[in-house]
């Protein structure tokens, strides 16, 4: 609990993530916040689904500690949108995965993310479907309402949209700007 | 989730009357309300966070299912209390409406798909994301909804390694989700 404000929206961490109180996340030890990072409300957080195929490169993280969820520096997370680690069979057994994501990442509300990366810059709209396994490279919007199928990988600077999700265009040059997340990150008070 | 009609039998609390089997796994903050009985078979795991709502009928789930978070299972608003059946082995993804009467073995509902009132879905059965099965509909064996409403019938014989995988996933989501059978007796 924040020592100045008791029952604010947002609960801010050390590393100046904010939290609101009314998000569920699950698994709280395996995931990794990078720092400015807003969670808004009723966002799900799956971190208890952990990789259980042991990994050949030793990939636990930082200090042993498995990881399932790890999201980078001044990501956004709207309200109701839910990140879940995706699952598969290899080798004759079933395992989850880590769901990776980089920094000045947003994520619009009610989507359901399921992929494995999500680049940095990455905007993703409302109510959109990030299928299992999927990767987005860096600077990709994903467009409201898409359903990006399984195991697709999106380039970087694409535009997504659609059901199934199809590139339908690029990203222009001057429109990088608008990926920064720093100033929706300063917006949010408490 | 407060109905203002009248209920026979009205437990204060919105604790239902349920039927678990011993090894169910269902987490702590699933939700069981509603007045008739839930019956949950073994080795199927609710996530956290599943709506179970036996309000106006009763739901029976068979084995070897997964419900996952956010999905909301029974019916909705008042119809023919004939009550659901999930058969074994049906995999409920995030955030899918399932009003159904009944779903066939091994079937598939991904992610925000809406199965309509009353709707019978056959055995092995896809329902793809955000898909809607209008109500009183019956869907055939293997059929798999698509895209815009498309469908096809997928007859590629692997349904008894799906239903293998299923099980499999089950057993590693024992071991990763915290057991809480005993809030829900």
């Amino acid at each position: 609990m924040s020592k100045k404000a008791p029952k604010g929206e947002y609960i801010e961490t050390d590393t100046g993530n904010k939290v609101s109180r009314r998000s569920q996340i699950i698994g709280t030890a395996n995931i990794i916040l990078g720092g400015k990072t807003v969670i808004q409300a009723e966002v799900i957080i799956r971190g208890d689904l952990l990789r259980t195929y042991p990994s050949s490169s030793g990939d636990g993280g930082k200090g042993g500690h498995p990881v399932a969820v790890a999201i980078g520096r001044y990501c956004f997370f709207a309200r109701a949108c839910d990140l879940r680690p995706p699952g598969k069979m290899y080798k004759g057994t079933f395992s989850h995965y880590p769901l990776k994501i980089a920094d000045h990442v947003f994520i619009g509300p009610s989507s359901i993310i399921e992929a494995a990366l999500v680049g940095s810059h990455v905007n993703i709209g409302a109510n959109c479907i990030i299928g299992k396994f999927v990767i987005i490279k860096d600077f990709v919007r994903v467009l409201n309402g898409t359903v990006v199928p399984p195991n697709m990988v999106i380039p970087s600077f694409s535009v997504v949209a659609g059901i199934p999700g199809r590139v339908v265009g690029e990203v222009s040059e001057g429109e990088v700007d608008g990926f920064d997340l720093r100033d929706i990150y300063r917006s949010i008070g408490n | 989730m407060s109905s203002s009609k009248r209920v026979s039998t009205a437990p204060a609390a919105p604790k239902s009357p349920t039927v678990l089997a011993p090894t169910l796994v269902i987490g702590e903050h699933a939700v069981l309300t509603g007045t008739y009985l839930i019956t949950l078979g073994s080795n199927t795991v609710v996530h956290p966070r599943t709506k179970l709502n036996s309000t106006y009928a009763p739901i029976t789930i068979g084995n070897n299912c997964i419900i996952s978070e956010r999905s909301i299972i029974g019916l909705q608003s008042p119809g023919s209390d004939q009550g659901m059946t999930i058969e074994n082995g049906v995999v409920v993804e995030v955030g899918a409406i399932v009003e159904a009467k009944s779903i066939g073995e091994g079937s598939i509902i991904e992610v925000n798909a809406k199965i309509g009132k009353h709707a019978v879905l056959g055995k092995h059965c896809k329902i793809g994301p955000m898909c809607e099965v209008g109500e009183h509909e019956i869907v055939p064996d293997f059929t798999v909804l698509f895209g815009n409403g498309m469908r096809r019938i997928d007859r590629s014989g692997v349904e008894d390694l799906k239903l293998k995988m299923v099980a499999r996933q089950v057993e590693i989501l024992r071991k990763l989700i915290p057991n809480n059978l005993a809030k829900f007796k």
